[in-house]
Parts: C-alpha cells; structure tokens; sequence
C-alpha cells in the first residue's frame, strides 16, 4: 500500500488530517480516559473526589450473575441477529440473482429498512407484535399466552432480535447480492451443463465463492449487535431490558447502571471489558480486510 | 445463458414475495394502522385494509410530540453531521493513503481505534467534555506553561454539541481509504510528475473521482445522524433542540391514558419518512458505494 | 500552499456552532431581569400545571424569570441534573422524588433550603411543614435541606357500582376483606377484581409503613450508611405470597405497561375493580371514569389485628443547586416563597391531587370546605393516612443510597415471582442481596461522611 505513498510532506498530511484528528482526541481520547480513571475509582455521581479501589469494580462486575447473563444476552442476541440477517439476505439475494422480471423492484425495495432508526422501528413492533393487539392477537386468542413478550424473556429476546434483522437483511442482502454478481457466469453455466439444478449451483458453486463477503457481514454484523448505535435504542424502546432481565444487553446495562444505578464506576469497569470485546472483533474485520486488499 | 424451469421460477418468485412480506409487510401494517381509528387499531384481528384517518392521526401526533420543531432539529443536526463527515474523513484518508510520511501510520491508528469504543460506553464523560471543551486545553497549557486560564466553550443544547461528537468517528474515513487505495498508482505519479501539488491533486483529480463514495457516505451519514437516539437524550435538556428520536417518548401511549396506537404510529412514520426518503433517493450511489468499501 | 477545501471545511463547523451564539444572544436580549432555571419531573396534565405556576410567578413580580423545564420523568431529572452539575450548568431548582432524597443530600452540591431563606430575608416558620411530609426530607436534626413541594401517599381505590352487584356490603378496610371482595367479585363475572403493577412504592414500601415493617435497619438507612435491607425478613414476604396466591386464583391480575395498560386505565376502563395507587391520580380517575360510575377511595388495607402506623409520603422536594451567582439565589428563593404562599398551596392542591405540605394549607382548604365538594372528597383521607400515628422508626421515611436501583431489584423480583413463576423467598433473598450491595458501593463511595 506504500506504493501510492507519492507525496513527501510531512507538515501538509498533518493539517489535512487535523481537524477530524482534534475532534476525535477532544471527543473521543479525552472521554476515553476518563472511563478508563472511573474504572478504578468509585466516583461519586455529583462528581469529587474519588478513592482509588484497584481492580474492586471489576471483580464486583465479574461477581455479578447479572452481568454474565447480559453478556449472554448479548452473546445470543448477535448471534441471532447474525445468522437470521445473512441467512435472509442470502435466500434473498439468490432469488434476486436470478434476474427475473421484477427483480430490479423488489431488490429496490429490500434496503428500504436499513432507514429506520432501531428505537422507532422498535416502537413499531412493541405494536405489530404485541399480544393483546396488532398482528399476534388473534393467535393468543385461540392459544392464550401462545406469544407474550412481556412475560417470557425468551420471547421478549425473540422480539428485539426480529426488530434487528428486520432492519440489517437488506444490508447484507446488498453485500451479499454484489458478490453473487461477480461470480463468472462461465462457472454457473458449466455446472448448468452438467445438469445440476439451481438450489445444487447454489450451494455448490455461489455461497463456497460467497465466503470471504459472509466472513466480512458476520464481524460485522456481531459487532453492530454488541454495540451497534441501534441495539441500546432498539432495546430501551422495545423491552426495557426486561421481562426479569431477558434482554439486558451489555450496552442497555452499562447505560442503566451509569445513569439508574448512577454508579459510573461500575459503568466504566463494564465498558472496558466490553471494549476488550470489540477489540477482538475489529482485530479480526481489520486483518481480514488488509488480506483482502494485499490479495487483489 | 442459464436454462429456467418454470418450477425454479415460480420458487424464485415465491422467494422473493415472502422476502416482500417480511421487510416491507411492517410498513404496511404501520401504514394501516396509522390511518385507522383507535377502535379499528385495537380492534382483534387487526384489519390490513388502511382507512381514511391518516391525515387526522398525522395531524394529532405532529402537535403532541411537538414535531415541527423536532423535524427541523433532526435535519440540521443530521445534514451537519453528513456535511462535516464527507468533508472531513476525505481529507484525513488523503493524508493517510497518499504520503510518504511515517506520521501516516500515526493517524491512522489513532482514526482505526475509535471503531472500537461506541458512544454508549463513554457517553458519560463525552457529555462532560461537551460542557467543557476547552477543559483538555486549559489543562495543557496549565501544565505546560504554569499558567491557568479560564476559558469555556459550552455545547450543551447547540447544533454544535449534538454533531461534533459524532463527526469524530472512524467509519467515513475508512470508506475513503478503500476507495483511495483502489485507484491505480498512476494516477497520483502522474499528479506529481505534472508538477500540480498535493492539494490540487486532491481537489482536480480524488474529489470528482470520489463523487459515488461521496453520496454513498452522505446516506449512511444521514440515516446515521437522524436515528441517533441517546447522545440527543443526554445532551439536550432544552426543549427548542429537541430531536425526533426524543419525541418518540411523548408517542407512546401513556400510562394513564388511551391505546391510541394509531396516533403512535402515525407519529413514527412521520419521523420514519426523511432517511427513508434519502436512502430511497439515493440508493444506486449507496449501494455503490457501501460494496466497494468491503473491497 | 494552503489547501483550500479548508474554508468550506471550517465555514460547516463554524456555522454549527454560531446558531447557538444567536440563540444565546437572542435570550440575553431579554433585559435587566434575572433569570434562573426550574427542572422538573412532572409530565403532561401536571407538567402543564407547574408551566402555569411558572408564569403565575414571572407575572406577580418583575425581578425575576424562571424558566421552567420538563425533564420528561423522575428519574431523568436526577440523571440529568447531576450531568448538568458536573458540567457545571445545573438549574437554580431541581424536583427530585423521594428515593433521590439521600443521593442528593450528601452530594454536597446543593444549598440548605433554611440557608437559603435565612440568607434571602425569607422568614419561614419550618414547623408549620406537616411533621410526616417534612420528616422523610429532613436532616436527623430536624432540618430541611430541600422544599417539599408535590407529596402525596398510596391510597386503595375501589368501584363501588361492582361492589354493589358482587353483593359485597362492607369497605374493603383489611386484607382478609379484599380477598372476600374479590372472589364475590370473580364470583360475579368480574375478570380482573384487583389490579396490580410491578411499583414497589404501594405494594413495599406503603405496605411496610403502615404495618410497621422495616424496610431496612439503622431506622430504614436514617442512622447510619451502614444500613442493609430486610424486606426479605418482614411481613412483606407473607404479603406478596399472598398476592401470589390470588394471582394464582386470578382474583389479582398483572397489569402494567409492558402488558399494555398499567393499574390507573385498568381501574377507568373499568376493567379492574381494586386498585392501589397514588392520590395524585385521585383527579385523573375522576375525570377519565365515565360519568355515573361510583366509586371510592380509601386507605389502604390492614391485615386485621394490625395496629395501623401513619403511611410513607411519596412524590418530590425542590432542591436548590450550588454554585450559582448570588443574583439566582435571590430569585430562586422569591420563586419558593411564593409557591409556598396559602393561596398558591391551595391552587395547586385543587388543580392536582396533591395533599397541602403545610398545616395552615390543609386548615385553610377544610375551613373553607374544599374536601366535603363531591371532586376533592376523600382526599383528606390521604392527610388521615400520613398523620395517623406519630412517626415510628419504620414510617418515618426511606434514607438509603441508591434508592431507585433497589426499587428497580424489587420490581424484578416480583416481575420474575408473578410472571415466571419464581419462588417467593428466594427471588427476594436475591432482591436484598443485590439491595445490599448497592448500598455497600453507596457507603464506600461516600466513606468518611456521615448523616447529619
């Protein structure tokens, strides 16, 4: 990559870079350390002076049943959102890659989701799925207590990851459809010759060539649901974290416990631990990435 | 070309009419349920067909969530944040890519690691920062000088404090930086063999190159600005900045009154419909743009 | 050479930041009055009675000018009064309720109320404040340090016309009588005798003062930091099996918000025929019931052979932030003097449903007939209900750290005993051990200090 490096200057890259790199150490580094010193500390939510505790917030967080459950909850509810939005966008994607008459609209009309911001698409669905109205009223009627969210966690879960797919299948039915594209038509149609039908072409020839785009979606779309800007809003306006905790993701929690809970501390220690995650997550996207670009 | 059977067709169609009714049917259920009344919205089974109160219900919730001056919010804070994003990140990727400069791989870094903390897990002391910006300053020239000066810049409930923090992330630069490193090499030996500067290299040749990227990231970045929910939450404490993101509280039906879903809904669309608009409008370059960026 | 996207570039930037220069600007052309801040908690009908008292005050005087603003809920006014106060832009006046009572106090981030109005040349006569409004506020020495502004206390609400067809023919005074109302009432076709909502308020906290029940020791948090809960220990364990069992028998039905209508519209709609909640929502359930329908209000029930203690207050104080120039401090306290005045006590008694804080208040209003009128009437049950006995060590109030993180566990806990079918005990034991160490994280961050 050091072969489009032309220009020799070291004052000029400097003042290009400069205002996006004063932003982010004001409103990024700066914040950083202080999420970093609470960690440690036990800050007082009116703020003062604060007392050195060592790594006591962390083991209180690692003590703590409810945060493996959220970190479980969390765990689930990217997984979830993962698989269901690839596996959509690609069913979609093949159908679409197909090129039959229509196929343009509907191809249109998939991304249209990826609009919607997670808390107002999640207020939407508090109705479309509600149970005692909208769409799954008429089947609790006949099954009482068949669909209830506000009851069963695992319902309530199945909810906010519903809200997410809904919103993301579009996103990775792009991806995924652009990748369909750039397979030679050459390899389909030989395998066409050889007298294997669509579904077999699909899985033997396009999704094994699909590879490195569904490696790239599925970092991607964990990390979007471990703290994507949408999961906190998705889940404070849907489920309030609840029934009994059954989906308190990792970052409605930090975010309840900082300003509900207003132990910050607390908040920090949790943060630092779920960064460490994301770390692991973006260290994966980034080398994939590098290889990727080395490669072409 | 590929053979089609009429059995592998009508499976194709079949398809893509269920992925129809699963990411357009919610639309339709919103738009059916905004225009009915709030007996028909109660009503079980819920009835598909939209009835004739749209206007009413749009009307009722434009004035409860108080959406006329939340709209106009959204869209300032929203197009800053887009403007400030497109401009910047394409600077900050130039300098990146296309200098021989070890301060490159310094920029780069400090760029690469703010994908990996989101707003959520330092919201707290970005909001003392925003009520404080120069207190990193002060604090800097008091250590380096001795010296304490008192000087604030306060961006609590302003345009400024609601988009400023969240120019300062990494993805626009990255989407940049794919594209730059797309180009061929020639392109920018050419430049420099010309004699033209980096500076002109960048406006005459990279901006206009750049033009698909660009709207690709102006729709990822408005769709973003408009649906950010909670840096508008903490920061803004005066009504007169309120965005739609905070209206949608007022929406729901509350506690003590009554299950006008209808009016609820009819609100949520209104605040559905400008990044929908946007991404509508601009889908080709986005799709475009958003695949070259995984490249 | 200088690059010259720059200009654009910064013209973007510097336009964002001007707006707020006009918008300042704008403001400060207002003149010589001095202005200062009001948040509070309140929403809609309510939050549209504090605007008109806002703008009683800027018209009944021409010194001063609050601004007065919604923060939309209880709890987002304390979330955000303490950012804006580290940030150094809290407001003049802050409305926080009763379990940010302590949060606040050792904040030392605000001014004494008797400060304040001793240094202003308010006189105020302190002990004219009803003694079990002002002791849940006030220091162990008997101190004010925030205005007791909106109180109020749980109260039983019951539909008399459903009573009347069920054939029950008595007040639902104890427990044991509600149980009876509500099989004759599930006897007579009602689905949904009582109502019931996850809100620990009425259900813990309510229920253990008037049994007198401690909630926690050290006198519920009032003489030490090192308090711990017991709620796990006490009656209220036998009162939620209790509830469960009529849940169990469905003659208690959930009803909150996450299912879609929450205690107050179920008792309107008429869908349930008991309920308990706030006499601040005495006003809202007589114009939301349709005319005609009659119904009751009452305190709330004893178990029989209970010696009934006075009932907790519930609701807000105002608390007047530090660190503000001296000019605000004068407005702030002409703002609470005149809120304080009998007149606009009375207004705001009559306009919600909340019980005067002062006893000349509450005098004034029975002087002049205000609770034998047929709208207010059984509101003056809620000031039987407060001052029935002298305060005990369990009734006095609640003073413990992190109050609304504990109410948040026991909300669980009983979302989880009445939804999932959790056992009683243990999902409490688990509510007061999580309780516990909310408190024990409260008390190390403050360490050193002490309750005064």
């Amino acid at each position: 990559m050091d072969k489009r490096a032309v220009f020799r200057s070291w004052w000029l890259p400097t003042a290009f870079a400069l205002p996006q790199l004063a932003l982010i150490v004001l409103f990024f580094y700066w914040p950083a350390v202080a999420v970093v010193r609470w960690a440690f500390t036990l800050e007082p939510p009116f703020g003062g002076s604060a007392e050195f505790v060592g790594l006591a917030n962390f083991r209180e967080v690692f003590a703590d049943p409810l945060y493996w459950n959220s970190v479980l909850v969390s765990l689930t509810f990217a997984l979830a959102g993962t698989l269901s939005t690839i596996f959509i966008g690609l069913v979609l994607a093949l159908a679409v890659d197909r090129q039959l008459p229509g196929s343009g609209a509907v191809r249109f009309l998939y991304i249209l989701p990826y609009a919607i911001a997670g808390p107002a698409a999640g207020l939407a669905f508090r109705f479309i799925l509600s149970p005692e109205r909208g769409l799954m009223a008429s089947v609790n009627s006949v099954f009482p207590d068949f669909w209830n969210p506000a009851r069963y966690g695992s319902h309530a879960l199945i909810l906010v990851i519903v809200v997410f797919a809904w919103k993301w299948a579009g996103y990775t039915f792009i991806f995924l459809l652009a990748g369909l594209q750039s397979v030679p038509t050459s390899l389909t149609e030989a395998a066409a010759m050889d007298g294997s039908g669509p579904i077999r072409r699909a899985i033997d020839i396009q999704i094994p060539l699909l590879a490195p785009t569904l490696f790239f979606l599925s970092v991607v779309m964990m990390t979007e649901g471990f703290v994507g800007a949408d999961t906190y809003g998705i889940v404070a306006r849907t489920t309030d974290g609840g029934p009994n905790h059954g989906t308190d993701v990792m970052v409605y929690r930090i975010v309840e416990e900082a300003f509900r809970g207003l132990n910050y501390s607390g908040a920090s220690a949790q943060s630092i631990v779920l960064i460490g995650l994301i770390m692991i997550f973006t260290f994966i996207q980034f080398r994939f990435i590098e290889r990727r670009v080395h490669y072409k | 070309m590929i053979q089609r059977t009429p059995y592998a067709d009508a499976f194709t169609y079949g398809l893509m009419a269920l992925g129809f009714l699963l990411l357009i049917g919610p639309f339709a259920v919103i738009v059916a349920a905004a225009s009915q009344t709030m007996q028909q919205v109660n009503a079980v089974p819920f009835n598909f067909l939209p009835q004739n109160q749209l206007i009413a219900n749009m009307t009722a919730a434009w004035t409860r969530a108080d959406l006329g001056t939340a709209m106009l919010n959204s869209f300032v804070m929203a197009s800053l944040v887009t403007i400030g994003k497109v401009a910047l990140s394409a600077l900050t990727a130039f300098s990146i890519v296309f200098f021989r400069t070890p301060l490159k791989h310094v920029f780069f870094w400090i760029v690469f690691i703010t994908l990996m903390l989101p707003l959520e897990v330092r919201v707290v002391p970005t909001y003392a920062v925003a009520a404080d910006l120069f207190e990193p300053i002060r604090l800097a020239i008091a250590w380096a000088t001795g010296i304490t000066v008192s000087v604030e810049w306060n961006l609590l409930n302003s345009y400024a404090g609601l988009t400023l923090p969240l120019v300062a992330t990494a993805t626009g630069t990255f989407l940049y930086r794919q594209f730059f490193l797309t180009l061929p090499d020639e392109l920018a030996e050419a430049a420099r063999m010309d004699g033209s500067g980096p500076a002109r290299f960048f406006i005459d040749m990279l901006l206009p190159l750049s033009r698909t990227n660009m709207l690709a990231l102006t729709t990822i970045m408005f769709v973003y600005g408009w649906n950010q929910y909670l840096w508008p939450l903490l920061m803004i404490t005066d009504p007169a900045y309120k965005t739609t993101m905070m209206s949608l509280s007022s929406l729901v039906p509350h506690e003590n009154a009554l299950p006008d879903w209808n009016v609820t809904l009819a609100g949520a669309l209104i605040i559905m419909l400008p990044p929908l608009l946007v991404v509508a409008v601009l889908q080709r370059w986005f799709v475009r743009g958003l695949v070259s960026s995984e490249k | 050479m200088k690059p010259s996207v720059f200009p654009f570039v910064l013209t973007g930037l510097l336009a964002a930041t001007t707006l707020t220069a006009t918008t300042l600007s704008a403001t400060s052309a207002h003149a010589e009055k001095t202005r200062f801040e009001f948040w509070y908690g309140l929403t809609g009908d309510l939050s549209d009675r504090v605007q008109e008292a806002c703008s009683k005050f800027n018209q009944s005087q021409g010194d001063f000018e609050v601004v007065c603003t919604s923060q939309n809920a209880y709890d987002a006014t304390l979330q955000n009064t303490i950012a804006a106060y580290r940030a150094k832009k809290q407001p003049a006046i802050t409305q926080i309720y009763d379990a940010g009572t302590l949060d606040l106090m050792l904040s030392k981030a605000f001014v004494p109320a008797k400060t304040l109005m001793a240094d202003n040349g308010y006189k105020i006569d302190w002990d004219n404040y009803f003694s079990g409004i002002a002791n849940y506020y006030a220091t162990a020495s008997g101190e004010l340090n925030s205005f007791p502004f909106n109180s109020s206390t749980a109260m039983f609400y019951y539909n008399v016309d459903a009573f009347q067809k069920a054939g029950i023919d008595f007040k639902p005074d104890t427990w044991e009588q509600v149980e009876e109302a509500a099989r004759k009432l599930k006897a007579a076709g009602y689905d949904c005798p009582m109502g019931m909502n996850f809100d620990t308020w009425a259900t813990m906290e309510q229920f253990s003062a008037i049994h007198n029940q401690p909630i926690a020791t050290q006198a519920n948090g009032y003489k030490g930091l090192d308090a711990e809960v017991v709620f796990n220990k006490t009656r209220f364990v036998d009162q939620v099996k209790f509830l469960k069992r009529l849940a169990d028998e469905k003659l208690v039905v959930i009803k909150t918000k996450q299912l879609g209508m929450d205690v107050v519209p179920a008792f309107t709609s008429q869908t349930c025929q008991m309920i308990q909640t706030s006499i601040a929502d005495h006003g809202t359930i007589g114009r939301t019931l349709p005319q005609g329908v009659k119904w009751e209000v009452a305190m709330l029930p004893v178990w029989n052979g209970t010696e009934r203690q006075n009932s907790l207050v519930g609701g807000a104080s105002l608390w007047v932030m530090a660190g503000l120039p001296q000019a605000q401090y004068k407005g702030a306290a002409a703002f609470l003097a005149y809120l304080g005045t009998p007149e606009m006590a009375q207004w705001w008694s009559t306009v919600t449903g909340y019980i005067p804080v002062t006893k000349t208040g509450f005098d004034a209003m029975k002087a002049n007939g205000f609770y034998d009128k047929a709208p207010y009437k059984g509101r003056e049950l809620a000031i039987a209900s407060l001052t029935y006995t002298p305060t005990s060590e369990n009734t006095r109030g609640i003073r413990l750290g992190g109050f609304t993180q504990i109410r948040k566990e026991v909300g669980t806990a009983l979302e989880a005993i009445f939804m999932q079918n959790a056992d009683v005990q243990t999902a409490l034991d688990q509510a007061a051990e999580r309780s516990n160490a909310v408190l024990r994280r409260f008390e190390k961050t403050y360490s050193g200090q002490t309750l005064n």
